[in-house]
């Protein structure tokens, strides 16, 4: 295979690394890389076929409105090209054990039923395979092929089979220029030896059906922010913002939230921390992409505190975005595929049932169900990664094992980031001091 | 070799390749970049022009790695974003192919391009094309160019001894690196040590520092020098020098053992800023401070806290007074509102949140119902931003101990007054109760203070460190490089910055401390070759440029022997304070000086193809 496509093969991973980081979003790969430049030896776990997290499908980030695939695609490549970081996609760890001052760590990379050492990425079999399926990259609204690259700018670009919607015509295998699609492979079990574990394992979004008051379940036109993300990349699924039911240009869209989060009936007591920041970051890129709809945010407190947010909380009341005190009590679909919100607004004392057209719900943050064998005690009440020491935020205290990101709970882009240098510097620590045994220095 | 010599095309034979990008539609819904690839592809010298979805993704870097391989490329552009983001991203991958990556020009055709242009497609889609042919004439006369390597003195200096210094000093230590702490006090711990319980994990504020102090001690990579500040500073990345004062409270004999005798001085390749923050200081009357007594800042309150006793009926007894009800107003100095606060003595206002005062107020809310049940307590807020790990359950925790939260619109803030009887009356519309006003008579107000930047001195006055509107320093980018600033080798940790609680300025500290150590981690620095140069043979020694720049140290006189034998004065450029603005080579009367990669024949080239470009394959006419 070429030098410069980012991934070894699994077969060829070397045994022995310095830092082993769970998860290839934006705090695994900053952590990585702050690693990797001392020199350090990383081998980067990702579970999804592509390193890049969930920020590499979010459209723009706030305050500043980069455009995130810009943004994030430089640390991938870095990451990739690397000489001191190897990557391991489609693969997970399952079993983290300390032995002799190092950890003996199982990976199971799940089949993509593609060699990755043939495969040149060239999408022949995509276009040649007649099944498509809603795809994930995409949060369902478009649709991939059933063997496809997993999204443009994805590393590694090898192709990944889905044997749930595969019929397994063998189309694929007959345009591939390498043969390399191998429709008996199997998952492959193996170890690696790592000193240090930064577990970077990221997030998942709790479901939008929790409150069945919100009856999203019944509702197309009820989506997730991830989705909305999606509508405004502008290399999105429909190129422009269109309701998913009947593709219309939405032209009253509203905002609930804390729908998912500081709410104990749904068992996410805590704050979210991103919810206020990335709704109104996408009601000011919806006035610009839909300038005639009318857009409403639904709100207990705005919660606007980082560097330049609340200023940008400023703008979007300045570029009239509704903002409307209260929690949504329930949500009813009606005639024309439209919802009608109950609220009792906070301003007037008025119970108000209000018409939109598309409503997206803020959906509460809730930890990756990451549970390695022997890395159970590090969890807290809330899933997250506990942290006993204040003052070392990032050690888990785990012998060598560390935190980074959103794994120790809710947190935007630069707190992940700025949790990745310290979680960095914690294992450049560990590592350098590894040697001097019988000093116990933590 | 001056470049000014080789005017004309280079020998060898010139193969351009150009890279448009889409940018997955940020570029391309404007801009028409297959017009723009088919009228580039047209100028001499351009061997390829392709246009790709992704060019910063691993396919699009793989394509100019594989075509220079293939196609015998000898020079590279991309036409994408601003250079800020991928500038480095393509010079690496040019690097990856086998080119010297300064044969490589980057074209901003989204910001500059797409975006500023969107009403306009035509118009934006004429202006890439001009734009990538002023950078194809650049190209033709790019020279191959190797990066300047400088020394790395491999010891940090980190200013600032509160809990943020002191990690990235701990961190830093523990990683091998040597470090010199200064702090300006007597005493290890700004005002955390003050505190007297930390949340969310509860404990007091000195026995944080306490433990962090251990640490401290017990590496030896590490020398803290208390009661010093610096009082002056010079150098560049990797050889900066730093002059050390007595502030008042150091210890002479202990300064002379680690540094020598006075003047005090030192060297650092990296430096750590941990200067902290200042709690806002109300005007006087403002919500009543200094006008009424009972009416005290959030941290005069928590200073006094251990003094408080518990008097019969469960109500505080503090210095004299008895205190029955206590209201706390949230925002005092943070989220004020042009036409409603009043400006500050510079002239703006606070418009940020302080991001810690919600939970630190809630939590002392809570406290005192906790410790003093006879005490009413009200909460004036405009938003609960309870937003960290376990803070919701303070605020929870603070509702159930039976706070009255009372909830003003940030437009009209609380009023406090005197009342009659010596009470303290505090007014509000109080959105909770949709905008019924309500008066609240208590005996003490609480003012929740935000933060303000603490004085960094001396280093931000020499380095020149960029600060923000907030008037925090401010970082290379917020989103994605927090702890940078675009001084080389200078890193933020903590509250100077912008308002953190303990646990973000810890992590700060330690991200600050990871981008240290990798500064710190080899001998030598490299640095951009684009500096200045001076032709020995051509400067007069005139000094002209010497008046022009304003990088002190930048360029200097040195004397020299003339081919006569005679001693004469050259200038001379320091690549470590030099940032190749170009100012001298503005002056200069013989053409001696020039900045690398950006020669005067190079802008020349970059004229001629702005006006010269191709439109659709023909050239512009009346350009």
């Amino acid at each position: 295979m070429s030098e410069t496509q980012g991934q070894r093969v699994n077969g060829h991973i070397r045994e022995r690394f310095d830092t082993l980081v769970v998860g290839g979003g934006i705090a695994g790969l900053e952590s990585a890389l702050d690693l990797a430049e001392q020199g350090y030896r990383v081998l980067v776990v990702e579970k999804e076929a592509s390193i890049g997290g969930k920020m590499i499908a979010l459209s723009k980030v706030f305050p500043t409105l980069d455009c995130s695939s810009c943004i994030t695609t430089p640390k991938m490549s870095a990451v990739a090209h690397h000489e001191n970081i190897e990557i391991a996609t489609h693969t997970s760890v399952t079993a983290i054990e300390e032995n002799a001052g190092t950890h003996r760590v199982e990976l199971v990379r799940r089949p993509t039923y593609v060699d990755e050492d043939l495969c040149i990425g060239c999408s022949l079999c995509e276009e040649a395979c007649p099944i498509e399926y809603p795809d994930p990259f995409e949060e369902g609204l478009g649709s991939i092929r059933a063997i496809a690259v997993p999204f443009t700018n994805a590393i590694p670009q090898k192709a990944v089979l889905n044997p749930e919607y595969c019929i397994a015509c063998g189309a694929c295998a007959k345009v591939c220029p390498t043969d390399a699609v191998k429709f008996d492979q199997e998952q492959l079990i193996y170890h690696v030896d790592a000193d240090s574990v930064i577990i970077a394992s990221g997030f998942t979004l709790n479901s939008v059906y929790l409150k069945p008051q919100y009856n999203a379940a019944m509702s197309r036109n009820t989506i997730t922010p991830m989705q909305l993300e999606r509508l405004l990349a502008p290399h999105g699924p429909y190129g422009r913002v269109l309701r998913p039911s009947d593709g219309k240009v939405p032209d009253s869209i509203a905002f609930v939230l804390c729908a998912g989060s500081r709410d104990q009936s749904i068992g996410v007591p805590y704050c979210s921390r991103v919810c206020c920041m990335y709704s109104i970051k996408q009601a000011i890129l919806l006035s610009g992409a839909v300038p005639l709809a009318d857009i409403t945010i639904y709100y207990m407190d705005i919660r606007a505190f980082g560097k330049g947010h609340e200023q940008f909380y400023k703008n979007a009341q300045a570029m009239g975005i509704n903002f409307v005190n209260g929690k949504v009590a329930r949500i009813d679909n009606i005639e024309n595929n439209d919802m009608s919100l109950r609220i009792e607004n906070l301003e007037t004392g008025q119970v108000e049932e209000n018409r939109h057209d598309l409503v997206v719900l803020a959906q509460g943050i809730i930890p990756q169900p990451v549970k390695p064998d022997g890395l159970n005690a590090v969890a807290g009440d809330d899933g997250f990664v506990e942290r006993p020491e204040i003052h070392r935020p990032a050690w888990t205290g785990m012998e060598g094992v560390f935190v980074a990101g959103v794994a120790a709970g809710p947190k935007d882009i630069v707190d992940s980031i700025m949790d990745a240098g310290a979680a960095a510097a914690e294992a450049s620590g560990f590592l350098s001091r590894r040697e001097e045994k019988g000093k116990m220095f933590f | 070799m001056r470049t000014e010599e080789n005017n004309g095309v280079p020998g060898e034979d010139i193969r351009i390749g150009v890279y448009v990008c889409m940018c997955g539609g940020n570029i391309s819904d404007v801009i028409d970049v297959d017009r723009v690839a088919a009228a580039v592809g047209e100028i001499a010298g351009v061997t390829l022009a392709k246009v790709h979805p992704f060019m910063c993704s691993d396919p699009g870097q793989q394509t100019i790695t594989e075509d220079i391989k293939t196609q015998k490329l000898n020079r590279v552009v991309v036409a994408s974003c601003s250079p800020f983001l991928h500038e480095l991203t393509f010079r690496t991958a040019v690097g990856r192919g086998g080119l010297n990556p300064y044969l490589y020009e980057h074209v901003n055709i989204r910001e500059q391009g797409s975006w500023s242009h969107k009403d306009d497609p035509d118009g934006a889609t004429i202006k890439a094309i001009r734009l990538i042919a002023a950078a194809i004439g650049k190209l033709r006369y790019a020279e191959p160019l190797e990066q300047i390597q400088i020394s790395n003195f491999r010891r940090a200096l980190v200013i600032g001894g509160g809990i943020a210094g002191m990690r990235s000093a701990v961190d830093l230590g523990k990683r091998g690196i040597e470090v010199l702490l200064v702090e300006k006090e007597p005493s290890l711990g700004g005002w955390v040590k003050e505190w007297e319980e930390i949340y969310p994990t509860g404990g007091k504020g000195a026995e944080l520092i306490r433990r962090l102090n251990e640490e401290l001690e017990r590496l030896n990579e590490v020398t803290v020098l208390k009661g010093v500040r610096v009082s002056d500073l010079s150098g560049f990345v990797g050889n900066y020098n730093v002059t050390l004062e007595n502030a008042g409270a150091g210890d002479e004999a202990e300064l002379r053992e680690v540094l020598g005798n006075a003047p005090y001085r030192a060297q650092a390749g990296a430096i750590i800023v941990a200067a902290g923050f200042e709690p806002y200081k109300p005007r006087a009357g403002e919500f009543g401070y200094e006008s009424f007594p009972g009416v005290v800042t959030l941290p005069e309150f928590i200073e006094g806290l251990s003094e408080m006793q518990i008097h019969p009926e469960g109500r505080i007894f503090w210095r004299g007074r008895t205190v029955g009800s206590v209201a706390f107003i949230h925002c005092v100095g943070s989220r004020q509102i042009e036409g409603v606060h009043e400006k500050q003595d510079d002239g703006k206002i606070n418009d940020y949140c302080s991001r810690t005062c919600c939970t630190a107020i809630v939590r002392n809310a809570a406290l005192i119902r906790e410790r003093f049940p006879g005490v009413h307590v009200y909460d004036f807020y405009q938003d609960i931003r309870t937003y960290g790990r376990g803070h919701e359950e303070i605020y929870t925790s603070a509702a159930n101990t039976g706070v009255t939260f009372l909830r003003y619109h940030g437009e009209q803030p609380p009023v406090v007054e005197k009342g009659a009887d010596g009470a303290l009356l505090v007014r509000c519309n109080d959105r909770l109760t949709f905008g019924e006003e309500i008066e609240a008579a208590v005996d003490m107000v609480v003012l929740g203070v935000g933060m303000t930047p603490g004085a960094v001195g001396k280093v931000s006055e020499v380095l020149k460190l960029p600060v923000g509107a907030d008037r925090f320093l401010q970082e290379v980018h917020p989103k994605l490089r927090p702890v940078e600033v675009s001084v080389n080798g200078v890193f933020l940790a903590g509250t100077a910055q912008g308002p953190m609680n303990i646990e973000e300025a810890f992590s700060a500290a330690g991200a600050a401390a990871a981008k240290a150590s990798i500064l710190l981690n080899n001998s030598t620095v490299q640095l951009d070759p684009f500096k200045a140069n001076v032709d020995d043979e051509s400067c007069i020694g005139c000094e002209r440029c010497l008046s022009e720049c304003v990088y002190t140290g930048a360029l200097v006189m040195k004397e020299a022997k003339g081919t006569d034998g005679s001693t004469c004065r050259k200038a001379v450029v320091n690549p470590g304070l030099c940032v190749g603005c170009g100012a001298c080579v503005a002056v200069c009367p013989t053409r001696a000086i020039y900045v690398n990669g950006w020669t005067l024949s190079q802008y020349e080239a970059m004229v001629d193809g702005l006006l010269n470009a191709p439109r659709e394959g023909a050239r512009i006419e009346n350009a």
